[in-house]
């Protein structure tokens, strides 16, 4: 994989470049300082997958994505916060040919109804499946305590987490690291 | 009639086919849409809740380098009609007073979140920080926020044209109500209030309007009704109706019945591209969500039940008093859905003898507008948890004194003058004590109460509107209730079918499918769905009300039997014989006589000769493929049955309680896909617990909004909520043509009452009741303290 470069620094006109591998690729732009991640996600790079629920107020938990390993919720982070980071979004998980396990378990047991909600939900889920690869229905509660869903009362979002756990203890460890690792 | 178990798709468990676009972040929302040169728009809103505007002084916002211009009260009102126009005006007799709205405020503001002032500019940052250098004058008014006190003769008026701050008023029922007192053994007699809450959809309101000269205005916008909207920005914008075109996305993240009525930004958003002619854009931020949409229910129901001693509910009467807000919001104004809670208020009873005067009141608050379980939360509250309160009071089971009174012949007609279509009321409530194991809870109980621990049992029924017949809808919002939809057979025998309501996420695309995938003998994998464009999509109403599954899979399927006489036409002409409609099934892309299964064509060669070599068609025959129907019941509206239940513990110290179990037992008819179904269910039944536990929007006495973040509104997370057990009950209705009814709207509906007697049942005091929402610890320790 290549190499973030260095730190960059920002320049006097309230701008700053940076740099991030998101899903795996490098991108370099130049942002406003006060740019949002979650606007330099879906605008600068035109990854709408990541929604905003709440606005700049971190509940809804739409706006989900991983950043070094980390649930982040990009609509209380600024873009220039990720210099240097690793971010894996939604459009990272899995291709429509390809789902992601996570992915296939919110197809086959219903778990979204308008799927607002559901990219930063699995993003929730594929770090709990990291620690845990076995959760209980509450430890799935707990885990998506962040993520609202006002469409499915949560059961089948359970269920869809549960049916992931299962395919990805079905793996290899091999198999299971890469589909839990960006 | 065909019935789901000769079917290969309706009543099957299949994924959902709109599920891969949204699962790898592809699918298409509102804010997902930008067009080249797209402004945006933020909005200044009144920061009082009643008040006069001295002055508006924007030249400093005027001044911000990348600002484009700069909208007030004054100029848009002098270009468009008030917004309350008759096309989107309720009609339903009683005495109505109709306010004068236009799109932004021009002297007087009556809510905190009334907008007064638009700002367009190149980015949202720029239009953020301009809006804060608008700088607003007010002459604070005194504010009234109780609809009791603003029905005092002496009290300020909202609308100062007007007599009273009375909007609606009005009353409903039959029988001899009178009588029927007189005749009582027993009569209870409360005042319950069921407080402002409702839906907060997890996706905001947002639009893009595009215009120019020879299009004309272009408005994409996450609405419930497209159809509605465009006549409604046609008339007040004094557009010729094919210069205004509506479209709504083809993902929409959730709407519960709030993106179904009319608002004031469709018009500023639709007015600045007309102005700038440029793409406008306005994503509603969540705080602007907060205060001004979805906030419904806000009744008081003062509630009088005559009842015999066995339990027999005589008559009731019930002088309702709804908190409409300002009355604003364009197609129910604040009042549809505490009418239709009137209306509804005898839920799944015989109840003869019935007398509801109702008053709709406007304060300083946002309109209310709709949220899923259209205006019946509130009355379900009233109605079941009165029934316990009955029970407890005559000493009786309070499962004899339901079974007693719940409708038993169908069709049925209530006294205010819903009908209920079909179904097996009494078989569900029976199934719901069996799910339950209602005598073994009881027996617990008394266990339970020797350790010192309190558990209760408690029920209630929901009987919910299954979309609503022209009958019912064109006297209440002068729209019609039919289900519309189109299917056309294109060159290559795919089958296109149009719609034109727009989901946002029940599913249309996939069950839709399944009904026509049977009709036809094709694959789901052979249709595909449109949606959402006013251009070439059948009128309808929209996606509300339980609508889809009742009316408009009914119209689809209709329209495949419409074109499979002509199918079978061309296919009896092209195979050489002669013989009936009916000597054809459809079945793995082809039509097939029965007569000698050897002879068939295939769908794709019917498409071909029918739409690209007319001249093999027999003689005199139309070309093309494609059909439209306007599906109506015979029936004035149908009604499915959804009968909750709960086992809770409570404890007394503090008046906090845990759910034991939730259970729900649901009728839908013949479900088109169960799993659908159930997910409707449980979210259905969560969204009634958060309203009923946890969210209220609250305003402090200056009528100030407390609720205006998702931490204040507290709307639940997964932790927070229990397991739903969901049971199915289904009776196919024989009022569609595949039995299916519609099934999510009134789901929240039977929760409150179901807790709140789950609650008096565990407390099990003389005199403990609850009679306000939410039920929250505070509450019920106060009741516990009280008696």
């Amino acid at each position: 994989m290549n190499q973030l470069k260095e730190l960059q620094k920002s320049s006097a006109d309230g701008t700053k470049t940076i740099q991030v591998r998101v899903n795996g690729q490098i991108v370099e732009r130049e942002v406003h300082i006060r740019m949002l991640l979650v606007d330099f996600l879906r605008e600068e790079l035109g990854l709408t997958g990541t929604h905003v629920g709440c606005s700049v107020e971190g509940r809804c938990g739409a706006c989900t994505i991983l950043l070094n390993g980390e649930n982040v919720k990009s609509c209380l982070t600024l873009a220039v916060q990720a210099d240097g980071a690793n971010i894996l979004t939604v459009e990272g998980l899995g291709t429509p040919d390809n789902l992601h396990p996570i992915q296939e378990g919110f197809w086959e047991k219903h778990g979204l109804q308008c799927g607002f909600c559901t990219p930063g939900m699995m993003m929730s889920a594929y770090n709990l499946l990291k620690v845990n690869p076995h959760p209980s229905s509450d430890e799935i509660r707990e885990a998506i305590v962040g993520n609202l869903c006002r469409c499915t009362g949560y059961e089948h979002i359970i269920e869809a987490v549960q049916y992931a756990a299962e395919r990805l203890s079905s793996m290899s460890k091999e198999e299971r690291e890469k589909l839990l690792t960006y | 009639m065909t019935t789901a178990s000769e079917t290969k798709w309706v009543g099957r468990s299949i994924r959902r086919r709109e599920d891969p676009r949204l699962l790898v972040g592809q699918g298409t929302y509102i804010a997902d849409l930008t067009l080249p040169g797209t402004t945006y728009v933020e909005l200044v809103r009144s920061t009082h809740a009643h008040a006069r505007i001295r002055k508006i002084d924007i030249t400093k916002a005027e001044k911000h380098p990348g600002v484009v211009a700069i909208l007030t009260g004054q100029e848009i009102a002098a270009a468009m009609k008030p917004i309350i126009i008759p096309a989107i005006r309720p009609n339903l007799g009683g005495e109505l007073q109709v306010p004068t709205v236009y799109p932004l405020a021009i002297d007087k503001v009556n809510y905190v979140g009334h907008p007064i002032v638009a700002i367009v500019a190149e980015n949202k940052y720029i239009a953020e920080d301009a809006a804060q250098l608008v700088e607003i004058e007010y002459d604070p008014l005194p504010v009234l926020l109780d609809p009791e006190e603003a029905l005092k003769p002496d009290s300020p008026k909202i609308y100062e044209e007007w007599e009273s701050n009375i909007i609606w008023k009005g009353t409903l029922g039959n029988g001899d109500v009178e009588k029927a007192f007189s005749e009582a053994d027993y009569i209870l007699s409360e005042r319950f209030y069921g407080h402002r809450t409702g839906a907060a959809p997890m996706e905001t309101r947002g639009m893009v309007a595009a215009y120019d000269n020879f299009t004309g205005l272009t408005l994409h916008i996450n609405s419930q009704r497209p159809h509605i909207l465009r006549m409604a920005l046609s008339k007040i914008m004094n557009l010729p109706h094919d210069k205004v075109r509506v479209i709504a996305p083809k993902d929409v993240g959730g709407a519960f019945g709030t993106k179904a009525a009319i608002y004031r930004e469709e018009f500023i958003v639709s007015y600045l591209a007309m102005k700038l002619k440029r793409p406008v854009k306005w994503i509603e931020n969540r705080m602007e969500s907060l205060m001004s949409i979805g906030q419904e229910r806000d009744q008081i129901h003062y509630l009088e039940i005559a009842v015999r001693k066995d339990g027999k509910i005589l008559g009731i009467k019930d002088r309702m008093i709804a908190d409409s807000g300002d009355g604003s919001n364009g197609v129910y104004m604040g009042f549809v859905m505490p009418w239709l809670s009137a209306a509804y208020l005898t839920n799944a009873y015989d109840i003869p003898n019935v007398h509801i005067d109702l008053t709709c009141v406007v304060t300083n608050k946002p309109c209310l507008s709709p949220s899923r379980a259209f205006g019946e939360f509130p009355a379900r509250f009233a109605m079941d948890y009165a029934l316990h309160l009955v029970a407890r009071e005559l000493k009786l089971d309070p499962r004899e004194v339901f079974k007693i009174n719940i409708i038993k012949e169908f069709p049925y007609v209530s006294a205010t003058g819903i009908t209920h279509d079909s179904g097996d009321y009494v078989g569900a409530f029976n199934k719901l004590l069996e799910a339950l194991d209602y005598d073994k809870v009881k027996q617990e109980q008394k266990e339970a109460r020797k350790n010192g621990r309190l558990i209760g049992v408690g029920f209630a029924m929901g009987a919910e509107m299954s979309g609503l017949g022209s009958q019912v809808f064109v006297p209440m919002e002068n729209q019609p209730g039919y289900g519309s939809a189109t299917v056309k057979i294109d060159t290559y025998g795919m089958i296109q079918v149009l719609e034109g309501d727009s989901p946002q996420g029940q599913g249309h695309e996939t069950t839709i499918a399944q009904a026509v995938a049977d009709e036809l003998g094709v694959n789901i994998e052979d249709i595909y769905i449109s949606y959402g464009d006013t251009f070439n999509t059948p009128f309808a109403s929209g996606t509300l009300g339980n609508r889809g599954a009742s009316y408009t899979v009914s119209a689809a399927v209709l329209a495949c039997r419409k074109l499979k006489r002509k199918m079978t036409k061309i296919a009896a002409h092209l195979l050489g014989i002669e013989s009936d409609s009916e000597d054809f099934i459809f079945s793995n892309r082809e039509v097939v006589w029965k007569k000698d299964t050897t002879k068939k064509v295939k769908i794709e060669d019917i498409a071909d000769v029918a739409i690209l070599a007319p001249t093999k068609l027999p003689q005199g025959m139309e070309a093309g493929l494609e059909a439209t129907a306007y599906f109506e019941a015979d029936i004035a509206s149908m009604l499915s049955i959804g009968v909750h239940g709960a086992v809770v513990e409570v404890d007394p110290s503090t008046g906090g309680f845990k759910i034991l179990r939730y259970v729900v037992v649901d009728d839908c008819g013949v479900p088109i896909n169960p799993m659908l179904v159930r997910g409707q269910v449980h979210g259905g039944a969560v969204m009634g617990i958060g309203n009923a536990l946890y969210e209220k929007y609250s305003f402090d006495e200056s009528g100030q909004p407390l609720a205006t973040t998702l931490m204040e509104y507290h709307m639940p997370s997964a932790a927070d909520v229990p397991h739903i057990e969901m049971v199915e009950f289904n009776v196919p209705t024989p009022y569609t043509p595949l039995g299916t009814k519609g099934k999510g709207e009134g789901i929240p509906a039977p929760v409150p009452a179901t807790l709140a007697s789950a609650i008096t049942d565990a407390i099990d005091r003389p005199g403990f009741k609850l009679l306000n929402l939410p039920l929250t610890p505070e509450s019920i320790w106060k009741a516990l303290n009280e008696i």
